[in-house]
């Protein structure tokens, strides 16, 4: 077992939660897009580990269509989207950024107590890294929450999948092809979705703070 | 057999969906009768041989199966429901204008039929509920079948739905508990599996489906839905309600009672016998005050019903007791009631729809002189309401006397609470058999008698052919049951040991009559009858020898007055006035008396309108404040929903870390 491979395999796997909790830390929409592109790219970068850790084509097959649709292909989607506002930041967002990060760290120490059980269950490098995903799914979920965007929220939803991955991944050493296919091509549907909602949404009430849009229809 | 008898009435459901307006009726009714009389066969043949019939196939519900059995405790239910749902179906064939005639109505209306036979044949608690459901379902629809016309429907059908689907969980709670302890849900299993579960297990499983089951019986507190239920459904409908979904409730108790949990221990039927006291006293007291001519019929229903748990109850107290022959001569009473006020309150009910067809009124205050009118539908009021009085000959007497035979000799038991249950039933039995009588008095006096109160009783017609077979065909049994109740008793024998567990030999033995051997005491109401007439032919002709002189016919004097008009008769409410004064604390009636004078003195009046209201006092305290709760914590409830997408996906969030905390 090469010390390569067990470090180059937490870097990847922290950096997916360091990007994770960054876009709670930055306001600026296209930041927050930068950041869940390093994640998509860090989570194709924990996939080609393990893929060339155990020999598995299949696996690499699956970081390169990780690092196409989420490290590419969504981030530029959603830049286009918020290229509709250049200025749009998460101005007021329901919980304030510091608060936000000791909420994360919080997070992070839930899944960890949580995910120790999981671990425990098969003890080896790769699923001692699996809290890490947890914890983004739980900071994916929190963005989700507590951001108004429409942007932000739905990078929150993209947040939670990444963090899914992670975990099925180290987990698991992948999940088959076809699986991973399906999830990524929801992600990348999810965000086209979005992209025409926003253009409807500017058009019908010239916001997209999706906090302003009470009244349900009956 | 019996499943060609449900499939035919099944069959008429579709027909009545498929078919055009003017055959839908007549086909769907033709066929539904058809299966009725066929499942009517099926349940003598098995009361008479005394075999048992079971079915099943695990291809209709999924997982569970379908399994049918009919033992004879179950083969007379369904003669009560095929008797009375043969009648309703040809009624209908007359009855079924505007929205009673659309496919939707009648649909539901044979679907109902179908329930009604299926509920006593179920043999597994899924199989029960399913048709219990079903049955459930498709009267609460047809009570909005005539919503636009009636508005009262609506919030009718609320509490009906309300309280029914309460029921309903309570019974299938109930249910779950008894099956809980390993054996599988066929009643088989579960009754073979009863005896090993714990006391208080058992007495909580009775306990909750008492609850539902005396809620589909109506009985009192549960009956709440029930006098606001059965007036707003169309006549055939009500008809079938009162007098067989009702009995399904009896047939509930017993089946789990004393089938499922083998008898159980004394208190719980006890209970039941209680709860027959109080409906029965708080039925026939609201009948006697009810104006409005369906109402008074529905709240005889909870009296009646009342006294067939006094007579359940006994029954099973008495078995627990060691008195296997007394609580079979119980038993046998509570079912033959069962029989007879299907009968009686069908014919009534379906004259209450004849009436109302006629008159476009069932409120007794607009009505009158129907006799004239309408012969038929009296003679059918008479004789239904002489059974519902107890009048000798009629059935009502022949139960109402084997009932208190029964209660007479439960005295014989040693223990005391037993017996003191029995001693309220003796008096229940008695102060309602008086309650009953003022109030159907006046339903028919009011009613029929006298002269028409409003343009549509003066106007009103005979009813058509159909309408008045039907009606017929109910009053059969009255007059069987009452002139010679020893032709039932042989059925009734194979009912009442199968209800019972018991292969007790009946102290009935039987004769045209019927005579309690063991104990002592008998009836013979043919000989009676004969004596009756003979009786009244002596004296009609010692009046006519005695008066030579033909009758004059003059008006009646009019208090000084010239003119004689309708509004100088007694009314509903003023014949019910004395005894409103005398039960003033448990009915408490409002009355509001307005008086305007005339301008120039005060010694004059111009106008006096005087107002009187009876509300149900169980509903106004009992369940109000119960609603008005129920509303406060739904609007606190709403304040969570505020429409911000922020708030529902914090739900999720927070219900996320909930279960990770719990969990980790």
């Amino acid at each position: 077992m090469s010390t390569t491979y067990i470090a180059s395999l937490e870097l990847a796997s922290g950096a997916v939660l360091l990007s994770a909790v960054m876009t709670l830390w930055r306001r600026g929409v296209r930041s927050i897009v930068t950041m869940l592109s390093l994640q998509g790219i860090a989570l194709a970068a924990v996939a080609m580990v393990l893929a060339l850790h155990e020999h598995e084509r299949a696996l690499l097959v699956t970081g390169a269509l990780v690092f196409v649709v989420k490290g590419l292909v969504v981030p530029t989607l959603l830049r286009r989207v918020s290229r509709l506002d250049p200025r749009s930041r998460e101005s007021r967002p329901l919980v304030n950024v510091p608060a936000s990060l000791v909420f994360a760290a919080v997070l992070i120490v839930l899944a960890y107590v949580v995910g120790t059980r999981i671990t425990s269950l098969a003890p080896s490098h790769a699923t001692h890294l699996a809290p890490l995903g947890l914890a983004t799914v739980l900071v994916g979920y929190f963005m989700l929450v507590t951001r108004r965007r429409a942007v932000s929220k739905i990078v929150g939803l993209i947040l939670v999948d990444n963090g899914i991955a992670l975990v099925t991944f180290l987990l698991t050493s992948g999940v088959p092809l076809i699986v991973e296919l399906g999830s990524s091509l929801d992600v990348l549907l999810v965000v086209v979705v979005l992209q025409f909602l926003m253009v409807s949404m500017r058009h019908h009430s010239d916001t997209d703070q999706l906090t302003e849009m009470k009244a349900l229809h009956d | 057999m019996f499943l060609a008898a449900l499939s035919i009435c099944a069959s008429a459901a579709v027909m009545a969906a498929v078919l055009p307006r003017r055959p839908r009726v007549v086909v769907s009714a033709a066929l539904g009768a058809l299966g009725c009389l066929l499942a009517s066969g099926v349940a003598l043949r098995i009361l008479l041989t005394g075999e048992t019939l079971a079915f099943h196939t695990s291809q209709v519900l999924p997982v569970t199966g379908f399994s049918l059995t009919i033992d004879p405790l179950g083969a007379w239910f369904i003669l009560v429901s095929s008797f009375v749902g043969a009648a309703a179906c040809v009624f209908n064939v007359g009855y079924a204008k505007g929205a009673m005639a659309s496919r939707s109505a009648l649909s539901m209306f044979m679907l109902f039929i179908v329930t009604l036979l299926a509920v006593p044949a179920a043999s597994s608690v899924m199989t029960l509920m399913f048709f219990w459901e079903m049955m459930a379902l498709s009267s609460w629809l047809l009570i909005l079948t005539d919503q636009t016309r009636h508005p009262d429907a609506r919030s009718a059908a609320l509490w009906y739905g309300a309280m029914t689907q309460a029921g309903a969980a309570s019974i299938l709670l109930g249910l779950l508990v008894m099956t809980s302890h390993g054996g599988g849900q066929s009643f088989a299993d579960v009754s073979a599996h009863s005896l090993a579960l714990s006391g208080v297990t058992r007495s909580f499983a009775f306990v909750l489906v008492l609850l539902g089951f005396a809620s589909k019986a109506g009985a009192v507190p549960l009956h709440v839905w029930l006098p606001k239920a059965h007036p707003e459904a169309p006549s055939p409908v009500s008809a079938l309600m009162s007098s067989s979904m009702v009995a399904m409730g009896v047939y509930g108790i017993i089946r789990v009672g004393e089938d499922l949990l083998h008898g159980g221990t004394v208190w719980w039927w006890i209970a039941v016998a209680l709860l027959g006291v109080v409906s029965a006293l708080y039925g026939a007291l609201h009948a006697t005050t009810s104006t409005d001519l369906k109402r008074l019929l529905a709240y005889s229903t909870v009296d009646i019903i009342g006294l067939v748990l006094i007579g359940v109850g006994a029954a099973g107290a008495l078995a627990d007791n060691a008195q296997p022959v007394i609580a079979h001569l119980a038993m046998t009473a509570a079912l033959m009631l069962v029989l007879a006020h299907a009968a009686f309150k069908g014919a009534l009910f379906l004259a209450a729809g004849a009436i109302e067809r006629a008159t476009g009124t069932r409120n007794l205050d607009l009505l009158g002189g129907l006799i004239h009118s309408m012969p038929v539908t009296a003679l059918v009021v008479v004789i239904s309401a002489g059974a519902i009085m107890a009048v000798p000959t009629l059935s009502g007497f022949s139960s109402e006397w084997l009932l208190l035979q029964g209660l007479l000799h439960g005295f014989r038991v040693a223990s005391t609470p037993t017996v003191i249950v029995m001693l309220l039933g003796v008096i229940a039995l008695a102060l309602t058999g008086g309650l009953t009588a003022v109030a159907f008095v006046k339903a028919f006096g009011i009613g029929f008698l006298g002269q028409a109160r409003s343009t549509g009783a003066a106007t009103a017609r005979e009813t058509s052919t159909s309408m008045r077979v039907a009606m017929g065909w109910l009053t059969i049994p009255s007059v069987v049951i009452g002139v010679v109740p020893g032709l039932f008793v042989p059925l009734l024998n194979r009912a009442s040991s199968s209800a019972l567990n018991a292969s007790v030999v009946s102290p009935l033995t039987r004769d045209t009559g019927v005579v309690v051997s063991k104990l002592g005491g008998a009836i013979e109401p043919a000989a009676l009858l004969v004596g009756l007439v003979a009786v009244m032919a002596l004296l009609w002709a010692f009046t006519q020898s005695l008066t030579q002189r033909r009758a004059r016919r003059v008006d009646a004097w009019g208090c000084g007055r010239e003119l004689q008009t309708p509004r100088m008769q007694y009314t509903a409410t003023s014949f019910a006035e004395p005894l409103q004064r005398v039960f003033a604390d448990v009915l408490r009636p409002q009355a509001d008396v307005e008086v305007t004078h005339v301008a120039e003195s005060r010694y004059y009046e111009q106008s006096l309108m005087y107002e009187n209201r009876i509300v149900d006092v169980l509903e106004a305290r009992g369940y109000r404040p119960l609603i008005a709760v129920t509303m406060r914590l739904g609007r606190q409830a709403r304040r969570l929903q505020n429409g911000s997408i922020n708030r529902y996906l914090a739900f999720g969030f927070v219900a996320l870390l909930v279960v990770l905390v719990v969990v980790g």
